[in-house]
């Protein structure tokens, strides 16, 4: 067993690393919870954020916390056609077209990704990346405290605009039954439309704190994407802080899976809990009112 | 009064009656698939090293594609673990050659038997809830297998195993994979034409409705899953005996989910002719795309979402459906 300082200082890490995986759950969730949409491309989604991110440092020189809001907000215009031109169709035809539908977007991007970039890992270089932060025993990188500090942030702006504006207004209605918003005059594609950027805008910044703290390749989303579903499943569909809360504990139980087990196992825990939690808790995942 | 002459042509084209269409396909599984295989069988040794490698990664495509089509076609069971079943087939069959010796033609029924114990292992968890869980669940379960694999070393870690004895010939091979293909044609055609077809496609339709009447669904899509890993089993077996070696990144990739979920949707879902029309579609454009496999998984990709859009049953049923309107009219 590694000693205490090491093992204290990791789960630190794996608690605020937990911020950032609920930023990025919480993208899925909402598409899930608004528009029963299995968003099977939301990994590559943070992949192409991370990238974005990557590139605005090397060639404009934007720092990635500063083009943080700049990334979401062009991965955002970016999901927009997209929503109208591959998933709006689809509408009433279940949600395996889809989900299918979003699963070729996920070979496509990751594909592209490759030709354009090759498969080398990439890190964003951000000064404060590596750099150490020391509180008593815990020692942790400044990154991590920085992307707790955004994710949480991000994740109080999302529960604000859901809970207190007329969009969110909206978007629960539209969630709740989408016949009968559409019925009392809610634009329920508009809100769809902007529910998948929203939720397009999440993945990507999770993208950039993800691609800042850890390297990342074109083949990276899938792993985010089953952690995210985890995440997804723990804390309910659509509970924002359950969201929050569930990321938190991910981040911790894949620490400790780390220290106990060796690094590398540090997603597998992710994916074993997934499994576990289908098989014994699976009120946390129903889905009441789908179709 | 436009549609009462639509829908009354004077002359109705002699179309063959759904009884008709159904006996043709009863002829074509009982005589002239069997037919076409012991042909193929008997031609083989004549064929060109090129033909046999083709015809082999036909087979063996086919035969995945078949067991998916059982489970997402016929049962509704969206599956995006084709790679789990697929490794867990193939490092089997490695492991009971090299450590017991058993002989080539028991380890692969052994090895579609381990597979069909993996998909026993996680039904309960898959099971629990309705389709789209299962179909996460099972992308969750073919990556922490690869990366158990990868970071275990009990099982030669990320580089892999050896198959101690020297893998057969290319004949023999083919041969094997006719044999596999064989055996999955049969039991899709026991699937497919009996009473099990009926409560399977119940189940898919309409759960709560199946479970009223008295199906038990979760028995029925156990076993579609069973049989169905069972048959990925075999061909992930048949796939590590004819490389050699087994590695989790070839063996457990996410290519052979991509490439048997694009083969069924692009030849046609929940028919039985779709598996075939797709791989022959599938690997022929991967021939072409040879020298660029990025750029040919994107295309699948791309082709994947026009198919799904524009034609939900696949190559397949874009041709059937002119003779099927028409036989609606009669």
């Amino acid at each position: 067993m590694p000693n205490f300082d090491v093992v204290v200082s990791s789960m630190a890490s794996g608690f605020l690393l937990g911020g950032i995986l609920a930023l990025i759950a919480l993208g899925l969730s909402i598409s899930l919870g608004v528009m029963r949409l299995v968003n099977l491309a939301h990994g590559e989604l943070l992949v192409c954020g991370a990238y974005l991110s990557y590139f605005l440092l090397s060639h404009a020189g934007i720092d990635p916390l500063v083009g943080l809001l700049l990334v979401g907000a062009i991965m955002a215009v970016i999901a927009l056609p997209f929503q109208r031109l591959l998933i709006a169709p689809l509408a009433g035809k279940g949600m395996e077209a889809p989900m299918m539908t979003m699963f070729g977007v996920s070979i496509i991007l990751q594909n592209l990704l490759l030709l354009a970039f090759s498969a080398d890992t990439r890190a964003i270089e951000a000064p404060y990346a590596a750099r150490p932060l020391s509180i008593g025993p815990i020692t942790v990188s400044e990154i991590y405290v920085i992307g707790f500090v955004v994710s949480v942030l991000l994740v109080g702006c999302v529960h604000l605009l859901v809970t207190r504006t007329a969009f969110g207004r909206e978007l629960r209605a539209s969630s709740a039954d989408a016949t009968a918003a559409a019925v009392m005059g809610v634009d329920v594609k508009r809100v769809h439309a902007l529910t998948f950027a929203l939720g397009s805008a999440c993945a990507a910044m999770g993208g950039v704190l993800i691609g800042t703290a850890f390297s990342f390749t074109p083949g990276t989303g899938a792993t985010y994407l089953l952690i995210s579903f985890a995440i997804v499943v723990l804390g309910g569909i659509g509970n924002i802080f359950g969201t929050l809360m569930a990321g938190i504990a991910m981040g911790l139980l894949q620490s400790l899976g780390a220290v106990v087990l060796g690094d590398g196992y540090r997603d597998l825990v992710g994916l074993v809990l997934f499994l576990l939690a289908l098989a014994l808790r699976p009120q946390g995942i129903a889905m009441s009112g789908g179709r | 009064m436009l549609t009462s002459q639509l829908s009354h042509p004077s002359h109705p084209e002699p179309l063959p009656s759904p009884l008709e269409l159904a006996n043709m396909s009863r002829f074509c599984a009982y005589l002239f698939l069997p037919a076409c295989l012991l042909a193929l069988a008997v031609i083989a040794p004549a064929m060109s090293d090129y033909a046999l490698e083709i015809g082999f990664r036909l087979l063996l495509l086919i035969t995945l594609a078949e067991a998916w089509n059982l489970l997402a076609g016929y049962g509704g069971l969206v599956s995006l673990g084709t790679a789990s079943f697929v490794g867990i087939g193939a490092y089997a069959l490695t492991g009971l050659v090299n450590q017991a010796d058993v002989p080539f033609f028991l380890a692969i029924p052994a090895a579609g038997l381990a597979a069909a114990l993996l998909a026993l292992t996680v039904s309960r968890a898959v099971f629990r809830l309705r389709g789209l869980y299962f179909t996460v669940g099972t992308l969750a379960l073919a990556e922490a297998l690869r990366m158990f694999m990868v970071n275990y070393s009990g099982f030669g870690g990320a580089s892999g195993l050896f198959l101690s004895v020297d893998p057969p010939g290319l004949l023999e091979l083919f041969w094997t994979a006719l044999a596999i293909f064989a055996v999955t044609s049969l039991a899709m055609t026991v699937a497919t034409s009996s009473r099990f077809s009926i409560l399977l496609r119940a189940v898919r339709d309409d759960e709560d409705a199946a479970a009223q009447i008295g199906v038990r669904p979760f028995r029925i899509k156990l076993i579609a899953f069973l049989v169905a890993s069972f048959l990925m089993g075999m061909a992930g077996a048949l796939q590590g005996l004819k490389v050699g070696a087994v590695e989790p990144y070839g063996m457990f990739g996410i290519q052979w989910t991509v490439n048997v979920l694009s083969i069924v949707i692009i030849g046609g879902q929940g028919l039985r002719a779709g598996p075939i029309v797709g791989a022959l579609f599938v690997v022929l454009l991967s021939e072409l795309l040879a020298d660029y496999p990025a750029l040919h998984l994107a295309i699948t990709g791309v082709i994947l979402i026009v198919v799904i859009r524009f034609a939900p049953k696949g190559l397949v049923g874009l041709f059937q459906r002119r003779p099927r309107a028409a036989g609606g009219v009669q």
